[in-house]
């Protein structure tokens, strides 16, 4: 154990992530919602491009992180709004936590959550076409695209919410902000997926890693303006 | 290649979609100045009434 | 009633006065382009636009940080008024692009590295005004502004990365290989003094614009205040 105010604020982060997941184990409504989406955007995808059963490597990548990226903002959207409804932030707020461990907590929850998602959603995207998609490095990809969006997603939600026009606003603020993720992660999925050598995916990792480690620290220096009231 | 491409039509279209952009913009500016002028005005005007009836302003206007 | 100050006449008369100057070098100084024609010559204005652009994204970014710093409400008066003279000079840039590229790579729109950093740097601060219409209360707005301004201005140069990383590895079919090559040009002296007259110019117009726009939330700050005082 080191100095107090550390410890606390991973007990802290662990409360928030402990809440969540408890709250979605006995409800399990954000990700049945965030499950069945991305199924029929799967599902919309295999007409509106005539998906061949044996699916093209690149165009699979892409398939899967748009799936991936509209049921992400299913889920942030929820995430943030029950927190902002049921007054959690409030009692959060007047806890004697840093604000920072609650921003954590939260993207924590959300990133468990995409992750659940994609965990399902790769083996059945196999099983519809005909493709393994299951490989290290595209789990690699998997958690850096997902990191990196919801550093990004849970500090945008949280300010989406409370807004006046919060049903519409998070894909908005969200998208533009969030294009270089999803291209590095298309990209180096494809490139995965294709078997490409290693060289020419290694710039898609770089700037996956490059976009983490700057949103992440960004999220976390101005998390704490977005919560005072 | 011993005579440029003819566009001056394009060169034209740019140059009128430029000045065409800032032009508006600054029109915009001046439309919101003067609304936001004639509700300050208007402000003030109800302030000035509000803390002092009579001394509001020539029209007939009654306080309640 | 606040009168213009001396200061910002002299500087839109300054500003006024080099854009004639700019304007004219353009259409009579500068040399025409011995392939592309008289379209090159939207080159200066089109640069021109898209440094002014970049400079009211970057100072609404500079602004966003001052305001969470001081919590003082110009500064995200300011933040506004240089993503709103931000818009309206990207899009000047765009659409000049567009323009420029229809005659040269035979096509309005490109995939272009550049170009399309432009139109989704746009498309953030749109964002970033929905967001600021969403939300009445006016200091959670300034903050939710600040952070919004900061995050989208951080994800600029990723975007354009990203592009570009993934235009080298798929080159540009359209134009014959890569876009730089087809309808570059090497600059003459005379292009470059034009050009720099040009940025030198709309560097001032930007500033002239930032100061009028600037007041302008004043003066609506100030009809808010009103407002609020009435009501209660």
């Amino acid at each position: 154990m080191k100095a107090t105010g550390a410890v606390s604020f991973w007990q802290a982060t662990l409360a928030v992530l402990w809440k969540d997941l408890a709250a979605e184990w006995r409800s399990r409504e954000l990700l049945s919602a965030m499950l069945v989406f991305a199924l029929l955007v799967i599902f919309i995808f295999n007409f509106a491009l005539e998906l061949q059963t044996q699916l093209r490597a690149s165009l699979s990548a892409g398939v899967l992180w748009v799936t991936l990226t509209f049921a992400g903002t299913l889920g942030l959207n929820r995430s943030l709004a029950v927190e902002k409804d049921r007054g959690c932030l409030d009692g959060l707020l007047l806890a004697p936590v840093d604000r920072a461990a609650i921003y954590a907590g939260k993207a924590l929850a959300n990133w468990v959550f995409m992750l659940i998602v994609a965990a399902i959603m790769l083996p059945l995207f196999g099983l519809f076409y005909n493709a393994s998609l299951i490989l290290p490095g595209v789990v690699l990809v998997v958690l850096l695209g997902s990191e990196g969006y919801v550093a990004v997603g849970t500090l945008l939600a949280s300010m989406a919410v409370q807004a006046r026009t919060r049903d519409i606003l998070l894909p908005i603020l969200l998208f533009p902000v969030v294009i270089p993720v999803v291209v590095a992660a298309v990209k180096a999925t494809g490139g995965y997926l294709q078997t490409l050598p290693l060289e020419e995916i290694r710039p898609w990792l770089n700037l996956l890693g490059v976009y983490d480690v700057i949103f992440t620290s960004v999220a976390f220096m101005v998390f704490d303006s977005i919560l005072e009231e | 290649m011993d005579q440029p491409a003819n566009t001056v039509n394009y060169f034209i279209t740019g140059y009128v979609i430029i000045f065409g952009a800032m032009l508006a913009y600054l029109v915009s500016l001046v439309v919101r100045w003067h609304h936001l002028r004639q509700d300050e005005a208007l402000l003030t005007q109800l302030e000035a009434e509000k803390t002092n009836p009579q001394a509001g302003e020539a029209k007939p206007h009654q306080p309640v | 009633m606040s009168t213009t100050p001396r200061a910002l006449v002299a500087m839109d008369v300054a500003a006024g006065l080099a854009l004639a100057v700019a304007t004219g070098m353009v259409f009579f100084y500068a040399p025409l382009e011995r392939v592309m024609g008289a379209v090159q010559k939207v080159f200066y204005f089109h640069v021109a636009a898209g440094w002014v652009g970049m400079l009211g994204f970057g100072l609404a970014a500079v602004a966003g940080i001052a305001y969470l710093v001081t919590r003082r409400s110009r500064w995200d008066l300011l933040g506004v008024a240089a993503v709103e003279i931000g818009l309206v000079f990207t899009l000047i840039n765009v659409v000049t692009g567009m323009i420029w590229a229809r005659p040269v790579w035979n096509t309005w729109w490109t995939w272009d590295p550049r170009l399309t950093t432009a139109t989704i740097m746009e498309l953030v601060y749109v964002a970033y005004l929905m967001l600021r219409q969403g939300i009445e209360d006016p200091e959670r707005r300034a903050r939710f502004g600040a952070v919004y301004a900061i995050v989208g201005f951080l994800s600029v140069p990723l975007t354009f990365f990203s592009i570009r990383i993934f235009r080298t590895i798929h080159p540009v079919v359209l134009g014959g290989g890569d876009p730089t090559v087809t309808g570059a040009f090497a600059m003459t002296p005379r292009m470059t003094q034009t050009l720099m007259v040009s940025l030198v110019a709309f560097s001032l117009l930007f500033m002239a614009l930032l100061w009028h726009r600037l007041r302008l939330g004043e003066l609506g700050e100030r009809v808010e205040q009103l407002r609020l005082k009435l009501q209660s």
